[in-house]
């Protein structure tokens, strides 16, 4: 396959095109990769460590020192602090508050609060709070 | 650093307030009365700065810091519109913006009107970056 690469002028402006007759395994991959789903954190649940797609992680939140990853699945607890989850699951993910990250694409909807913080639903049905610290943040990821 | 941001915005806007409100009432005498001039004490804009400051740390301890849910929101915010109203009110009679009661009537109402634009305006604004971050969601959201 033929790949072209242009620089763009900000992160905002990054984006990838794929023109593919079908989409084949290794296009799927490359999509997964580029969404960031490629990218996997190591985690525990019931003693036995499993590899986490972070595209399929809906929030992690820290409590007591410990950091715990929720997906569809379930929670996993991983060896990783929220500061260094931060970095490495990158611009799809938003700090919500001191104790959590949340994943951007996994919010259904978010309503205005009292105190100018912003309560989002996820696509679990689960609710978190947007601390009004990091609304901000949302926005300037969200391009709005 | 973000406190101190905050009590600084808010004590420049609560100072442009209360200037605003005596631009208002010298408007209003001049229309009623025809006065063209008015004179303040030295200390008068000085203390009127530092009726902000004092009105931004009610805001800082009262609604600055999370709220744990709707009725303790509204409940803050009375506190809030009560605790700025009461430092209002002793800032003018210490600094003596006030020396009777048909002085203090119109700043009991400008304080009203004033909270109550702010409150509304406020509130606007969130409401309508919910309905930015809504609509940019949607164009991201991973389907479940």
């Amino acid at each position: 396959m033929k790949v072209e690469l242009k620089q763009a002028s900000s992160y905002d402006d990054e984006g990838a095109v794929i023109r593919a007759v079908s989409v084949t395994d290794d296009i799927r991959n490359a999509i997964d990769i580029l969404k960031n789903n490629g990218l996997s954190i190591p985690a525990i649940m019931d003693g036995t460590t499993v590899m986490i797609k972070a595209g399929s992680i809906y929030y992690v939140e820290s409590v007591d020192k410990r950091t715990y990853i929720y997906t569809k699945d379930g929670c996993f607890e991983t060896k990783y602090r929220l500061y260094e989850l931060e970095d490495i699951l990158g611009v799809n993910f938003l700090r919500c508050s001191k104790a959590m990250i949340v994943n951007i694409r996994k919010i259904r909807s978010v309503k205005a609060e009292m105190n100018a913080r912003m309560n989002a639903e996820l696509l679990n049905g689960e609710r978190l709070i947007i601390s009004r610290g990091y609304v901000k943040e949302l926005k300037r990821k969200l391009g709005v | 650093m973000n406190k101190a941001k905050m009590i600084f915005n808010q004590t420049l806007m609560i100072s442009t307030g209360i200037l605003f409100g005596v631009g208002v009432q010298t408007a209003l005498q001049f229309l009623a009365n025809g006065n063209t001039s008015f004179q303040w004490q030295w200390y008068i804009p000085l203390s009127i700065i530092f009726a902000g400051f004092l009105c931004s740390l009610a805001t800082l301890f009262l609604t600055y810091d999370d709220v744990s849910g709707r009725s303790e929101g509204y409940l803050r915010v009375c506190l809030h519109f009560i605790a700025v109203f009461a430092i209002v009110s002793l800032c003018g009679y210490l600094f003596g913006w006030y020396t009777a009661l048909d002085e203090y009537i119109p700043i009991v109402i400008m304080y009203v009107i004033i909270y109550a634009f702010v409150w509304i305006s406020s509130n606007w604004m969130l409401k309508s970056d919910e309905k930015k971050i809504n609509k940019a969601i949607d164009e991201i959201r991973d389907e479940e």
